[in-house]
């Protein structure tokens, strides 16, 4: 299988309730993330970076921001005579509110892509992945769905997980929806998988003429009359599902192997681009373990901080363990911990905010505090 | 010749000049291409004054080491120099029917592209240097050169009388109406220094680069040559003060100087709205032994250690214990546990070793003459402990050893 023979189809707001917060004005796929870059960014990237130069992003609701920032997708090189990107948002009424018939309602989008296979992604998955493993190790099994499964503790946010019973070929034994242990390792699917197009709509068909909606019971339904395959992301991963993770995600970014993985300047991660000039810092200004993007002016104490593009922090201000989004201005002599700030926000002078590890607090956006 | 829908000014930038000035520096590279300000390249200055100016059609005299350049340029997207019929283009020197020449000098190369600035069938043409470090609103000239009904307007700022005899002197009547120059005069009349940077009005300029070309004994160059000429023939020229920051870099000192400029509070530089291309890294990381302060730094740096007064670009490493300042350091440079760096500008891609000392501060130095910038060129390596003094200059490609 060739790359570009592969049709990337990423659901940009499958866990939009799990964060409302961050959720609120955008969907999952473009909430800020890691400094510079919306969450979208990666699974963008891995699909440009691993050669597939067709991709359908479908959301269905607050699409606005997701927009602005995926653009015509030059950034990623999705913008040329032989690659292309099409943002697929509700049209004529028709609901977006599961799998089964989302994907039937772009039926006509799926079917006119000239690609034989399909690869379904999640905007809420951050990882550095060379999809072309993936495409080897279906076209060796001979498979017809390959599906992507992340081993360890099954991440809060997810309702009904998946899980797969994989034999030591890769085969998949058996699907599991909402196992009963789940504290245990377990190997979780997270909604990717890769399929050929014919195939995904004969059953997405098949599925609605049973009134059958669940795409997990599909899924469940489908080992045994199909080669149902699966195949381990063994990077780095986070999961956004819940304000929790999206903490503890970005403070990962203080690891150095963090960094280097999904920073891995052979598979750049690529972001809309905006001309912010060098971060400068202060003669008071003191910085520890953090992390800084362009634009910045920063004359306050940052520990353990996030700090996006365009950011000021005033003097004798004290930040620690905090999320700061774009364009936000945090005044002089105020005091932050644990503090999710959106973009655009103003922390007047001499402010003091506290949350706390397992309960980071989050300010709106454009608030003014 | 197909034409292209009107632009009523097309700006030419020279980029092409050879100037041994900067050293290393434009070994391998035109100065304009040299880094600048933590993310920029000195030309994206004028590019993106072009660009917040209107100036919709920009031609780039390249010919001295131009890959770099035309690399960076490419298609001209960073500053919306990408119009269909519009844009911008790096021209070079060509062969002809009648031959192939090189510029000569500067009237030259403009007059060597007279078929690309009528193609726009333009009013005006601005010709611009690329080694200056400036914000300038180009319409707020033109519309004075309009004004003046000139046919050659010259941009001025005011310098101290003391530095006065290292610029070229413009003595102008009250209406600002050019009756000398004066090239590095001892005795200065006037302290309006040119800025290198001229509109002309196309067809007389059209008309005197002509005829430039024809006479024998020409340097073709603009300031000797088409400028006195078209004085001495009583052409209508002024003079246009500039006010705000603007800065030649063209040597080792100046350039220092003008990006330390920009950590300076004082200094009224900024640099909303220059645009640049932007390599694809993330945030850069300061660990918890790291002390920043007074300092830019790029995305993609990771800085363990400590800066002060200091200007890191995109990539860069500062190992534990390591000190840099007063210092620029390149994109993808690496300064390793435990060195010095002071007073210096590391080039691109290099490696200071562990313990290494690369330049001096002033006081070190016991002669004041013999103190002086640091320089290291790109892809060069200082060995682990090796020590370069003040003012030295290392090639690019070079290993410093320890003594």
């Amino acid at each position: 299988m060739r790359s570009n023979d592969v049709l990337g189809f990423i659901f940009a707001g499958t866990l939009d309730e799990k964060i409302p917060e961050l959720a609120a004005s955008r969907t999952t796929a473009s909430v800020p993330i890691g400094g510079k870059y919306r969450l979208i960014d990666f699974v963008l990237s891995n699909m440009s970076n691993s050669g597939i130069n067709n991709v359908g992003i479908v959301a269905k609701s607050n699409f606005l921001s997701l927009t602005d920032h995926v653009g015509s997708g030059s950034a990623y090189d999705l913008s040329k005579r032989r690659s292309n990107l099409t943002l697929l948002t509700p049209y004529g009424g028709k609901t977006f509110s599961n799998f089964v018939e989302t994907v039937y309602n772009m039926h006509g989008y799926i079917e006119h892509c000239r690609e034989e296979y399909v690869l379904i992604e999640q905007g809420n998955v951050v990882t550095n992945f060379d999809y072309n493993a993936l495409f080897d190790f279906h076209s060796k099994n001979n498979a017809d769905v390959t599906l992507i499964y992340k081993k360890g503790v099954i991440p809060a946010g997810y309702d009904r997980p998946v899980t797969l019973d994989v034999d030591a070929d890769g085969k998949v034994q058996q699907v599991f929806v909402k196992p009963e242990n789940t504290a245990e390792e377990a190997n979780f699917m997270y909604g990717a998988m890769l399929i050929r197009k014919e195939l995904l709509m004969t059953e997405i068909r098949r599925a609605l003429s049973l009134n059958q909606l669940d795409i997990k019971r599909v899924i469940q339904d489908s080992v045994g009359p199909l080669r149902v395959f699966a195949f381990e992301n063994k990077g780095y991963t986070a999961f956004i599902s819940s304000i929790n993770s999206y903490f503890d995600f970005n403070m990962d970014l203080m690891k150095r192997e963090v960094r280097d993985e999904l920073f891995n300047p052979k598979r750049p991660i690529y972001t809309k681009v905006r001309d912010d000039a060098p971060s400068r810092y202060g003669l008071e200004s003191s910085v520890k373990n953090s992390i800084i993007a362009q634009g910045c002016v920063i004359d306050g104490e940052v520990e353990n901080c996030v700090i996006s593009k365009g950011v000021y922090v005033g003097k004798g201000a004290k930040l620690s363990n905090c999320i700061i989004m774009q364009d936000t201005k945090i005044g002089a002599n105020t005091n932050l911990n644990y503090v999710i700030i959106d973009k655009d926000v103003e922390i007047q002078d001499g402010r003091s905010l506290m949350g706390f590890d397992s309960y980071p607090i989050y300010i709106a956006k454009k608030s003014v505090v | 010749m197909q034409m292209f829908p009107k632009q009523e000014v097309v700006a030419m930038l020279l980029a092409g000049g050879q100037d041994s000035r900067l050293g290393v520096l434009t070994k391998k590279l035109a100065k304009p291409a040299v880094p600048f300000g933590g993310k920029y390249r000195i030309i994206d200055f004028p590019l993106s004054n072009c660009v917040n100016s209107g100036v919709e059609a920009v031609g780039i005299l390249t010919q001295y080491q131009p890959l770099i350049l035309n690399e960076y340029i490419g298609n001209g997207q960073p500053w919306d120099l990408d119009g269909m019929h519009s844009g911008v283009n790096c021209l070079s020197p060509y062969q002809a029917i009648k031959g192939a020449d090189w510029y000569s000098g500067t009237a030259n190369a403009i007059y060597q592209n007279i078929n690309y600035i009528e193609r726009y069938d333009p009013d005006y043409v601005v010709i611009l240097s690329g080694d200056h470090i400036y914000k300038m609103d180009y319409n707020k000239m033109l519309e004075y050169h309009k004004e003046k009904n000139a046919a050659c307007t010259i941009a001025v700022i005011d310098v101290p009388l003391e530095e006065a005899s290292r610029f070229g002197i413009l003595n102008t009547y009250e209406d600002g109406a050019i009756y000398e120059f004066d090239e590095k005069p001892e005795h200065p009349k006037s302290t309006n220094a040119s800025m290198g940077l001229y509109i002309f009005s196309w067809k007389e300029l059209r008309k005197y680069l002509t005829e430039d070309e024809a006479k024998e004994g020409s340097s073709h160059d603009f300031g000797k040559d088409v400028l006195p000429t078209m004085l001495a023939a009583g052409e209508r020229m002024f003079a246009y003060p500039f006010e705000g920051y603007w800065k030649d870099v063209g040597t080792i000192d100046s350039l220092w100087e003008a990006n330390m400029d920009l950590l300076d509070p004082n200094v009224t530089l900024d640099l909303k709205d220059i645009y640049s291309r932007n390599p694809m890294m993330p945030p850069h990381y300061v660990a918890p032994s790291a002390n920043i302060q007074n300092s830019l730094v790029a995305d993609g740096c990771n800085v363990e250690g400590d800066l002060e007064f200091s200007i890191l670009f995109s990539g860069v490493t500062v190992g534990k214990g390591a000190v840099v300042n007063s210092s620029i350091i390149m994109p993808g440079a690496v300064i390793e546990e435990g060195a010095c760096v002071q007073f210096a500008i590391v080039a691109e891609n290099t490696v200071i070793g562990k313990n290494a000392k690369v330049g001096q501060r002033p006081e070190e130095v016991e002669n004041r003459d013999e103190w002086g910038i640091a320089v290291i060129g790109e892809n060069s390596k200082v060995a682990d402990g090796a020590f370069v003094p003040a003012k030295v200059m290392i090639d690019t490609d070079t290993e410093v050893a320890a003594e």
